[in-house]
């Protein structure tokens, strides 16, 4: 298999080749005769490197710094050449339809519920079945946990249909239907709530704490759920922390369940949102900037104030592993 | 029972000393009270279980049923079994060859490219790390936008009229614009430009966070001993990122095999089926087209080869651990 | 305030014997010392009794409950950990108040019952801090102060002064005594320090490989060791041992070893005579350093000569060799002897040991 033919890191310690090394005093002539050069060489190197740097941070910001522009302006103007980089009438009129005419506020709300929900029953199931596995003995636990873990990476697209049916199923049921069906808000965050990742995480983590804590408040006499409550909860807040930027992120971001379980406007999501507002053969391009742009900058606000731990909750899911 | 031992310094034990359960006892009480944990985890462990059973486990066992019957999916359209008839179907029908067909060439050009700039980046900014902190921002900016809007935004940049890049094009080149969308294979490269803009600064952090797991007295001993930079490249960070780089091989081809969100707003499959990719090909059976038994199937084959790749990262990832310890 | 009993505890961890069969009875109000090298099951006792591992076999009483199948947290049993295990997240304060407020008491009771606790450990000053913020000594006070606070049953102490430096271990050594004097409670005492153990326990449990080796008050314990393992493992030197065969001759038992002999008189020796007539084989005798004294060379006793020499200030310890035997014998500090000089060793045949081919004191 390719396994094998992986180097194992320890060897590499022999990796320089030997039989350079032993010429020596001849390299460092070379070396020094070389030096001025060289230093010339570093200076340009840096620079190319700088300037290759840059151009892919244009690359990876320009198209947001793009949208400005159609935003403020009449969507017409968009097609006149040659092209008007700054509007010669900077208009409001774009909000204004989106504020008016489309329900964005309400999608927004949406957004917040559905991401807000998703995240803080994710956090509560996922750190209470994190400790479950962390710290109590049970009879099959590594067999549940490894039926769990192996659903780590189904994707949505795989289980959509049988979802949809589970989903529209309860739906159909007294009462609990009237909670839980598509174009309920239960429907949209259950299915969403479902990944192990945070499980998975949560268990890594409290398996980490010192387990006299869990002996000395034991005989404190404290039960499972004040320890879990009063000594577990408050020591992994970090990880809480990054457990919960991350599914917020991925949660609000998604697409392809609530485009399906939520077709009424009323509960639309603004990723579902803002695509309709692509219409099939005409579309309103300054709208859609303007909502795009609208919808952006609030995350890059508070991207830029917790930086730190963005970037830790993104490698959360790959690295922490 | 057996006979009771005195130790050497209770000669003579009193009854004191005499147990006071039978064995059996003993052994059911013991059991009983060992049982005390599993009601405790079974407390801890039903939020998350339930919400997974009903949601996930259920629905997944559920889709292989479904993956031999025909439609069922709308309130009031019966569900009639069919037998094998879907899978043999798979095998025949040219829209969904042609889905798996874009979704395989997208998944290898699009991991090809950004591992390759990816590992590019990380080594730059591993080498010069003046600033590399507003870089890897500036970078990871891209992944805060959902797919969706970031699709969008490149229909900014790629459309026949006012696209940044044909505005550029005509101005500097001349001629007409170029068709980003519009033509084949343009299309299905433009999406893979939009994914690997989406993606490039979250596999730089990846491999920047591999590649300063590299001693630095390595990199140092090597240097001394006058070895080239690209030759210190290959032989020192290629083969420290080469696990690494196997597991997060198996980690992109999963998630980018489920490519949807870009292609159903930028070009809806098109032009001619020529972005047209797995996902998409199953949402579309399943909510439009209405022949929802190839979809069922499609759905089943989609999950047997991403678990089949999850067990393949674990692997990996076990044996990446058995060697770090 | 309790007594407790263990009745044949076993515990097994796979095929590991941490504890094996043991019994014994921990009158109310008791300090006792569990005394062993690490790894004999002492550690293992004390978390079977406090719930933190169930007993293979065996039962456990406090107050003449059995207590093996109830929840640790309804044992109302106290135990200090060697790392204290404080909760690093709470004020000295709230670690004190956790286990009372665990017990949903009153806030102003906790409030009182924490005073109370800090005043004895003299942590008043501490109650505003973190954990993180205190010395090792400080952290120790803590720990006790959260034992004592909501009066347990029974005081468990897991080797509470193993990470105390020196100076510190001594100071709260006493505390400890000074403490179970006040409060009367119960207490095992975990321990691989027989300096520890001979001055702090009121009876001493000596254990290797799970068993208990022997058990009685310090000066009995020290003055009649059961066994080999007992006779070296306390005492500072430990019990010069050398191995020899006990033989008959003409009714007359004697000690053999290396050309050299000492008759056995059961009068003097305080051994029965049947068990020394079985015991007659291989033996070995044991003198402790400060029974042996030197004497000139011309003198009654064992020849040897003297190889180094090691003052402690108090006691100047000799090293003498014996027939290739390397024994250690306590002198005054004022002692006139120099290495390489010959001398003779003589000891009182009532404070020398014969131990059987099974290890065992003969006397006993």
């Amino acid at each position: 298999m390719a396994g094998d033919v992986t180097t194992d890191p320890v060897t590499l310690e022999e990796a320089p080749p030997p039989e350079e090394t032993s010429e020596a005093a001849a390299m460092a002539a070379r070396l020094a005769e070389a030096g001025r050069v060289k230093r010339l060489n570093d200076r340009t190197r840096m620079i190319i490197a700088y300037v290759v740097l840059t151009l892919f941070v244009v690359i990876a910001i320009g198209p947001a710094f793009y949208l400005i522009s159609p935003a403020f302006r009449d969507s017409v103007s968009l097609f006149t050449y040659p092209p008007e980089w700054i509007p010669s009438e900077p208009t409001l009129e774009n909000y204004r339809f989106l504020f008016s005419s489309t329900s964005y506020v309400r999608w927004a709300i949406n957004t917040l519920v559905f991401a807000g929900a998703t995240t803080l029953l994710t956090l509560v199931t996922n750190t209470m079945a994190g400790y479950a596995f962390a710290r109590l003995r049970f009879p099959g636990r590594n067999l549940l946990f490894f039926v769990i873990l192996a659903t780590l990476m189904v994707p949505v697209a795989a289980v959509l249909a049988p979802t949809y049916l589970t989903v529209t199923t309860i739906g159909d049921w007294p009462i609990i239907g009237n909670w839980i069906d598509t174009d309920t808000y239960l429907g949209l965050i259950l299915p969403s709530a479902v990944s192990p990742l945070g499980v998975f995480m949560m268990r890594q983590f409290i398996q980490t704490l010192p387990d006299g804590l869990y002996e000395a408040a034991r005989l404190d006499g404290a039960g499972e759920w004040r320890i879990f409550t009063k000594i577990v909860l408050p020591l992994i807040k970090p990880a809480l922390v990054v457990l919960g930027i991350f599914v917020f992120m991925l949660t609000w971001a998604s697409y392809l369940w609530p485009l399906v379980a939520a077709t009424d406007n009323e509960f639309r999501v603004l990723t579902v949102g803002i695509a309709s507002l692509k219409g099939q053969f005409v579309t309103d391009w300054g709208i859609l900037a303007a909502a795009s742009l609208l919808t952006i900058v609030p995350v890059t606000i508070v991207f830029l104030f917790f930086q730190k731990w963005f970037v830790q909750a993104s490698m959360a899911g790959a690295l922490k592993q | 029972m057996t006979a009771v031992d005195v130790p050497a310094h209770e000669a003579t034990p009193d009854d004191w000393a005499a147990p006071s359960l039978s064995d059996s006892e003993y052994r059911w009480r013991a059991r009983r009270y060992r049982f005390r944990t599993v009601r405790r985890a079974a407390g801890f462990l039903s939020p998350y279980l339930i919400v997974w059973g009903v949601f996930l486990a259920i629905p997944a066992v559920w889709g292989i049923f479904l993956s031999f019957n025909q439609g069922g999916l709308i309130r009031g359209d019966p569900r009639v079994f069919v037998g094998f008839d879907n899978w043999t179907r798979t095998v025949s029908d040219s829209e969904l060859r042609t889905a798996v067909k874009n979704t395989s060439i997208y998944v290898l050009i699009a991991i090809a490219v950004v591992f390759t700039l990816a590992i590019f980046l990380a080594s730059l900014l591993n080498h010069y790390k003046k600033g590399s902190n507003f870089y890897k921002v500036a970078l990871y900016f891209p992944l805060l936008a959902p797919p969706i809007l970031g699709a969008i935004m490149w229909f900014f940049m790629v459309n026949f009229d006012f696209g940044i890049l044909n505005l550029l094009k005509r101005s500097v080149i001349g001629g007409d614009g170029i068709r980003f969308l519009g033509d084949n294979p343009h299309a299905l490269l433009t999406i893979v430009a939009v994914e690997v803009w989406r993606g490039l600064g979250f596999w730089v952090l990846f491999y920047l966070a591999g590649l300063q797991s590299v001693p630095e007295e390595l990199q140092a001993a090597a240097k001394i001993d006058g070895a080239g930079k690209w030759r210190r490249f290959r032989r020192i960070t290629v083969p420290t990122l080469r696990p690494l780089l196997l597991f997060a091989l198996v980690i992109a081809v999963i998630f980018n095999f489920q490519l949807f969100d870009s292609v159903q707003v930028l070009t809806d499959g098109g032009p001619r089926l020529g972005t047209a990719t797995v996902v998409w090909f199953i949402h579309k059976r399943l909510f439009k087209f209405q022949d929802t038994g190839l979809a069922y199937a499609s759905s089943i084959g989609l999950l047997v080869v991403v678990l089949i790749l999850t067990a393949l990262s674990f692997w990996l990832l076990g044996k990446r651990r058995q060697r770090e310890a | 305030m309790a007594e407790v009993i263990l009745r044949q505890l076993t515990k097994h961890f796979g095929s590991v014997e941490a504890v094996e069969d043991v019994t014994l009875r921990i009158p109310d109000g008791e300090f006792l010392v569990l005394l062993g090298p690490s790894g004999c099951g002492k550690s293992t006792i004390l978390r079977l009794i406090a719930g933190l591992e169930d007993a293979t076999r065996g039962e456990i009483l406090i107050d003449g409950e059995l207590i093996n199948f109830k929840d640790p947290t309804k044992r109302n049993v106290a135990m200090v950990f060697q790392n204290y295990a404080l909760y690093p997240h709470m004020t000295v304060y709230k670690n004190v108040a956790f286990p009372l407020e665990t017990a949903r008491m009153a806030r102003e009771e906790v409030a009182e019952a924490v005073q109370r606790a800090a005043e004895m450990l003299e942590i008043e000053a501490l109650l505003k801090r973190l954990p993180e913020q205190l010395s090792g000594g400080q952290r120790q006070r803590v720990a006790l102060a959260r034992a004592i606070v909501r009066q347990p049953l029974v005081f468990l102490m897991d080797e509470p002064l193993s990470n105390l430096d020196a100076q510190l271990r001594l100071q709260t050594r006493l505390e400890l005594m000074g403490l179970h004097e006040r409060l009367g409670i119960t207490t095992i005492y975990v321990t691989h320090d027989q300096v520890e153990a001979m001055t702090m326990g009121q009876r001493i449990a000596v254990m290797q490989d799970g068993r208990i080796q022997q058990m009685g008050d310090p000066t009995e314990v020290y003055d009649a060791p059961a066994n080999t393992f007992v006779a070296t493992f306390l005492g500072a030197p430990p019990m010069n041992l050398v191995s020899g065969s006990l033989e008959r001759d003409n009714g007359q038992v004697s000690f053999r070893f290396e050309g050299y002999e000492l008759a056995v008189d059961p009068a003097t020796s305080g051994i029965a005579p049947d068990t020394l007539d079985e015991a007659v084989g291989e033996a070995q005798l044991g003198v402790r350093p400060e029974h042996l004294t030197l004497a000139s060379p011309d003198a009654e006793g064992l020849p040897g000569v003297v190889r180094f020499l090691e003052p402690v200030g108090s006691d100047l310890f000799v090293s003498v060799n014996v027939a290739g035997h390397a024994v250690q014998v306590r002198m005054p500090p004022d002692t006139q002897v120099s290495t390489g000089s010959n001398v003779r060793l003589a000891f009182d045949p009532a404070r020398s040991h014969i131990f059987g081919a099974d290890s065992q004191n003969l006397r006993s």
